[in-house]
């Protein structure tokens, strides 16, 4: 290996939804939105959590409905 | 009749008979329309993400709910009428979950098949044992 190359373990990403099989997200299973929602309240990218492209839309969607029905902020407080 | 899946938040500072007057409205439009409430979860008082109406806490109701599309618009319109509802949310749940159906065949198809190959390799084996 070339000396200057900077060495770090990447961690792996994984899919949560895929690996658990939750094929529907609900928006009032808040408790799983909370950890797609850091404390400002944005949605976090799938760049970031490894999520799947068809689970990150479901995601989404769940993620908005639920803060429409004030279970999410919209933004951090 | 589609499925439904219904959720309100109510204004905690009303009277207690004032809402469940206001739900036992909702469900009478239901029943009225030839439908069903199936199932009842009520998550009663919690604080709201943010304020609604300058209010910081809701009342919370979700309710499975059994159908025609045209009693909805009647839902609606109560809902928004009516000063108890702050919110209300209505989804379709056939439609919210064709997908889920398709996905759950796939993995079954996938375990499936799985199983007999595994089924079919053990058969092998004992053939050549």
């Amino acid at each position: 290996m070339r000396p200057n190359r900077k060495r770090f373990r990447r961690r792996v990403k994984v899919c949560r939804f895929t690996v658990e099989k939750i094929n529907y997200i609900d928006y009032k299973d808040v408790d799983l939105l909370r950890e797609y929602t850091p404390t400002n309240g944005k949605i976090l990218p799938r760049r970031v959590t490894g999520t799947r492209p068809a689970f990150q839309h479901k995601l989404t969607r769940a993620i908005k409905r639920a803060r429409f029905m004030a279970l999410l902020p919209y933004t951090g407080a | 009749m589609p499925l439904y899946d219904f959720g309100v938040i109510m204004d905690p500072e009303i009277p207690p008979e004032e809402e469940t007057a206001t739900l036992e409205r909702l469900e009478g439009i239901i029943t009225d329309g030839g439908g069903e409430v199936a199932e009842k979860d009520t998550w009663g008082r919690r604080q709201l993400a943010y304020p609604i109406d300058k209010k910081n806490y809701g009342v919370y109701h979700f309710w499975k709910v059994n159908v025609g599309g045209e009693v909805l618009e009647k839902l609606n319109f109560e809902m928004r009428t009516n000063d108890a509802v702050m919110r209300s949310l209505i989804l379709n749940m056939d439609r919210e979950l064709r997908r889920k159906r398709k996905m759950d065949a796939k993995y079954e198809a996938r375990a499936a098949k799985k199983a007999a190959k595994a089924a079919a390799k053990a058969e092998s084996a004992a053939d050549e044992g």
